[in-house]
């Protein structure tokens, strides 16, 4: 597709993201403004969920813990009157620095111990936000009575409704793809391709891997810090059952379904992964309720096998995943096949 | 023109003056309650009873110029599903009331949502205090329009503990609660109350009733010798904690809260359920006279479903709302205004709000099991 | 008091060792995490029970019962072979995050299956002994107790003996260490890996089985927390390490019991700080207790 073609694509879907949830505004399909919505917060934490997974090769099934860590820090603050951007900032850097704290060690694991410390560590942030009374209120939640989470106020202006929150994620999302391809096309994106591919060569040949790995850490903490802060705003209710182990599987699954490395696959599984079941949910009705989950069970199964490289590789990924050639295949039978890398 | 050329005209004008005719006016009302999870069967029982209420208008000729609906959703106990759920239902200009939802954790965001759309709510289980008293706040900038039906636990925990102490002369008590918004904020009233009245809290410890296993905590408890237990938390945990609690030679008697009311609880618990107590809001169908009613009525129109602990109050809390569009008509402004001043007599005697929406009928009840049944004391 | 907590940290951590089994002997030979074992040992449970309750009507309880374990143990063998063969067998030479995800939506499958079409609901799970209590040194426990670390004893014992002693063991072994040389000296790698599947199956089953009897209450989810806890038990121990898992496994239960019972309030903190522990260790000794340091491949 040529240049502008391809600007002119981009541009007019731009227009129509903005158009249609304000047109949808006053009609009783209103409500899809809301799901639109919360795709676009698990997008941003997909996206930078896909940093350490796409991009740097390591498996993180605890990414959740910094959703919350945002959330809870955006919620604390904002209780104590601190104006909305402080604390999106606030949110950004305490996911960023209990990241890059737990990293740190956790940098020497190898690939699967790594996955169980951050599955761990997801753990203990859900847990100690539901047992710490004293910071979090428990199960009950934030805000406790008698307090209440301030609206988000940008430049003097205030959010109050769906559509305004849906405008600052659709703003925020670009944003984070904006990053994340001029990342991926730059030094350090190079760096953590080579570091995905062969951690001793790419050390050997002068990358600083801990350095890169560190960066990654905290660019996807940051991510997620983001979104929890707009979350605590938006809802203005934060529970620790919101943050469980399996919400950090589905964004796993929605990075690596979408194509893992890929922005735009990353996006595209994110919007499967909350789209489907509501889709199925209407499609089949209420009783038929846990029939989508079936389904999605299924169609992960299905999306594995049949196609790992995910809904919208990225090219190289295509490359790598694609099975060898039919010939080849009998000649290696004889071989034990479970060898991979 | 023929005659029949004139008569194919004039049935065709007479169809599309037929099709042009004002659609006949359907009016919703939104039951929202957890139909799946871990407490379905409770939903599922206040959702039986709320069609049943419906039913009931119906055949009584309520309605005359427009159809009224109720449209089930389902929140999975889940308080962002619920605020979902809440979204959507605002979205619909047909709804003007709303049933639900049952977990206070879900009712709370929820009935948020609701306010700003200036839709009534009516909330047949939620327990939890904070709910009618964020409306009593001086930054609640909407109607109020959250209303419940049942008894709060501020007033139900006391209640435990007056029977605890008062009753069962037990001082030295050892609390347990399930972690939920529910569980902790019913054993926290049980508490303040106990020490309020001299007793001694000997433990208050909360346990994940997914991880199951309560011996470590349980057998910690029997060495401190407690002369009672009590449960605040759904019956899920509760007949574990009552079974796991005789097997650990536990022998003093246990006070539950009235989320434990349920068949279930004595299925999990078997024969170690037998004496316990339960601490209930407000009189139970089978108790109240004007509740035997329908009991029977229930039985004979859902015949295999067992007659759940809330399926009276979604059938009163769905009766309430009928009533008023019936009088009012189906208008979200006119049922929020006329709500406040209601009186309402069905099968939980007479209902009647407070100014913070919540119930004047604060009667707590206790259970004791007998031979394998829930049987009302006193 | 000490030795009361020991025994009940025992009992659940044989149950924990149990399920640990299944994953690490899993990922011995295949590298792999096999998220769907926390559904087999769901599975376990509800095979038991649905047999005990058919059972119970033409066969006295106690035996009905063990029926019911022994039909989970060659179900759930039977399920994880099943498993393999369709969901992970075809991804043998993808990326390492493949598997893992069909794994997921086995997880998945598994849960909502057993959710639509056997119940949404806790199921009981009735006495089929009478409960006798026992006291020994101040402890007091009861016959369910013994009974479940019996068997749980019996079985690890008899994996020890059959993966150390027999050739078949050997050959486990051997995948394990490494699959392309073992395949060289003849071994055939596939069948040796359905066999371990087999084994951590029936092994995860009868987890389920003791566990629903032991708690009395089963449920489509009652696989997560249980499974969750017992993978990390295998890390601990150093995933891929037999006796390792089952140590691991041991290990967490008897923390959790310890600080269950003599931290106050630790019923609410002893989830954070058995994973607390497990992140410390990891740190400290990266490969779990007793894994073997396995240098990357230059």
């Amino acid at each position: 597709m040529t240049k502008p073609a391809k600007w002119g694509l981009w541009g007019s879907g731009l227009v129509l993201l903005i158009l249609i949830p304000y047109l949808l505004q006053s009609t009783p399909a209103s409500f899809c403004i809301r799901i639109a919505g919360i795709a676009g917060l698990y997008m941003l934490l997909a996206l930078g969920l896909n940093v350490v997974i796409g991009f740097v090769g390591l498996l993180d099934l605890g990414f959740m813990a910094f959703y919350a860590i945002g959330s809870y820090t955006a919620a604390i603050l904002s209780i104590q009157k601190v104006p909305f951007v402080w604390c999106v900032l606030a949110s950004m850097l305490a996911s960023c620095l209990i990241r890059i704290l737990i990293g740190f060690p956790a940098l020497r694991l190898r690939g699967d111990y790594l996955a169980v410390v951050t599955l761990g560590f997801g753990e203990v942030v859900r847990l100690v936000a539901t047992n710490w009374d004293a910071l979090t209120n428990g199960p009950k939640g934030l805000p406790r009575v008698g307090q209440s989470i301030r609206p988000a106020s940008l430049f003097g202006f205030e959010l109050t409704s769906n559509l305004h929150y849906y405008y600052l994620i659709l703003a925020c999302v670009l944003a984070a793809v904006w990053v994340c391809e001029r990342l991926n096309h730059s030094r350090v994106g190079r760096a953590w391709v080579a570091i995905r591919e062969d951690e001793v060569a790419a050390e050997l040949m002068g990358v600083e891997v801990t350095r890169q790995k560190v960066v990654a850490f905290g660019l996807s903490a940051a991510f997620a810090g983001l979104a929890g802060a707009i979350f605590a705003h938006w809802e203005g209710f934060v529970t620790p059952e919101s943050f469980t182990f399996w919400e950090s599987v589905l964004l796993v699954c929605a990075v690596v379904l979408g194509g893992m490395g890929s922005i735009p696959g990353v996006i595209l599984g994110t919007l499967c992964i909350v789209l489907v079941p509501e889709i199925l949910r209407s499609v089949l009705g209420s009783y038929f309720a846990n029939a989508r989950y079936l389904l999605f069970g299924l169609s992960l199964i299905l999306m594995a096998i049949y196609r790992p490289q995910g809904l919208w590789p990225s090219k190289r990924r295509t490359h790598e995943l694609k099975p060898t050639e039919a010939g080849e295949d009998h000649a290696r039978e004889t071989l034990y096949d479970a060898e991979r890398k | 023109m023929t005659i029949l050329k004139r008569s194919g005209w004039l049935g065709l004008a007479a169809l599309v003056l037929a099709g042009c005719a004002p659609k006949e006016k359907v009016v919703r009302i939104a039951v929202a309650l957890p139909v799946t999870g871990d407490i379905a069967a409770l939903g599922q029982g206040i959702n039986r009873a709320c069609q049943m209420a419906l039913e009931d208008a119906h055949a009584k000729g309520f309605f005359k110029d427009f159809k009224v609906e109720a449209k089930l959703f389902d929140d999975r106990s889940d308080p962002r599903e619920a605020v979902s759920v809440a979204n959507r239902i605002i979205s619909d200009p047909s709804m003007v009331a709303v049933v639900g939802h049952f977990n206070s954790g879900c009712t709370i965001p929820a009935s948020q949502v609701y306010a700003r759309a200036h839709l009534p709510m009516i909330t047949p289980a939620a327990s939890n205090p904070r709910l009618t008293l964020q409306q009593m706040e001086p930054d609640w900038k909407y109607p109020r329009n959250i209303f419940r039906v049942n008894t709060t636990d501020d007033v139900q925990g006391p209640y435990g503990a007056d029977y605890a102490v008062k009753t069962l002369k037990a001082r030295r008590v050892a609390i347990i609660h399930d972690k939920t918004a529910y569980g902790q904020g019913v054993a926290e009233e049980f508490k303040k109350r106990l020490v309020a009245l001299g007793g001694v809290a000997l433990s208050f410890d909360g346990v994940t009733v997914a991880d199951k296993d309560f011996n470590a905590l349980l057998t910690k408890i029997r060495d401190a010798n407690p002369q009672l237990v009590y449960w605040g938390g759904d019956y899920a945990g509760g007949g574990l904690i009552v079974r796991q609690a005789r097997g650990s030679d536990i022998k003093v008697p246990i006070v539950l809260s009235e989320a434990n009311l349920d068949p279930e609880y004595l299925r999990v618990a078997g024969k170690s359920a037998e004496g316990t107590y339960i601490t209930f809001l407000g009189a139970p169908a089978s108790v109240l006279p004007s509740a035997r009613e329908f009991v029977k009525r229930y039985e004979a129109r859902y015949p295999g479903d067992e007659l759940k602990a809330y399926d009276h109050w979604g059938y009163e809390a769905m009766s309430i709302i009928v009533d008023l569009i019936h009088e009012v008509g189906p208008d979200r402004e006119k049922i929020l205004a006329s709500l406040p001043k209601i009186k309402h007599e069905g099968v939980l005697g007479v209902t009647q709000f407070d100014e913070k929406g919540d119930t004047l009928n604060k009667t707590i009840t206790i259970f004791q099991v007998k031979d394998g049944k829930f049987v009302p004391l006193k | 008091m000490i030795l009361q907590q020991l025994i009940n940290g025992l009992t659940l951590g044989s149950l924990y060792a149990l399920i640990a089994l299944g994953y690490t002997m899993v990922y011995g030979v295949l590298l792999m995490i096999n998220f769907a074992h926390s559904e087999i040992f769901m599975c376990g449970a509800f095979v038991s029970l649905l047999c005990y309750v058919r059972f119970s009507a033409f066969m006295p309880p106690a035996q009905a019962f063990l029926a019911g374990i022994m039909l989970s143990f060659a179900v759930c063998a039977l399920l994880a072979f099943l498993i393999e063969r369709i969901a992970y067998r075809p991804l043998r030479r993808a990326s390492r995050l493949a598997p893992l995800i069909s794994a997921i939506g086995v997880s998945i499958l598994l849960q909502n299956a057993v959710f639509l079409w056997i119940s949404d609901q806790s199921l009981a799970y009735p006495h089929a002994f009478e409960i006798k209590h026992f006291e020994w040194l101040g402890a007091r426990f009861n016959s369910l107790q013994l009974l479940i670390l019996g068997i749980a004893f019996v079985l690890m014992i008899t994996l020890h003996f059959f993966v150390n002693k027999t050739r078949l063991g050997t050959a486990i072994r051997a995948t394990a260490q490494d699959a392309t040389t073992a395949s060289l000296m003849g071994i055939p790698v596939n069948s040796i890996i359905a066999i371990t599947f087999f084994i951590g199956g029936a092994l995860g089953g009868v987890a389920g089985a003791l566990n629903g009897m032991y708690y009395g209450s089963i449920k489509y989810n009652m696989g997560f927390m249980p499974g969750t806890k017992a993978f990390t038990a295998a890390v601990l121990g150093g995933i891929g390490n037999i006796p390792g898992a089952m140590w691991g496994g041991i290990i967490l239960g008897v923390l959790e019991a310890m600080v269950a019972g003599f931290i106050p309030n630790g019923s609410d903190w002893k989830d954070v700080i058995a994973f607390l522990v497990l992140l410390i260790i990891l740190l400290f000794k990266p490969d779990g207790l007793f894994g073997k340091h396995v240098p990357d491949k230059v």
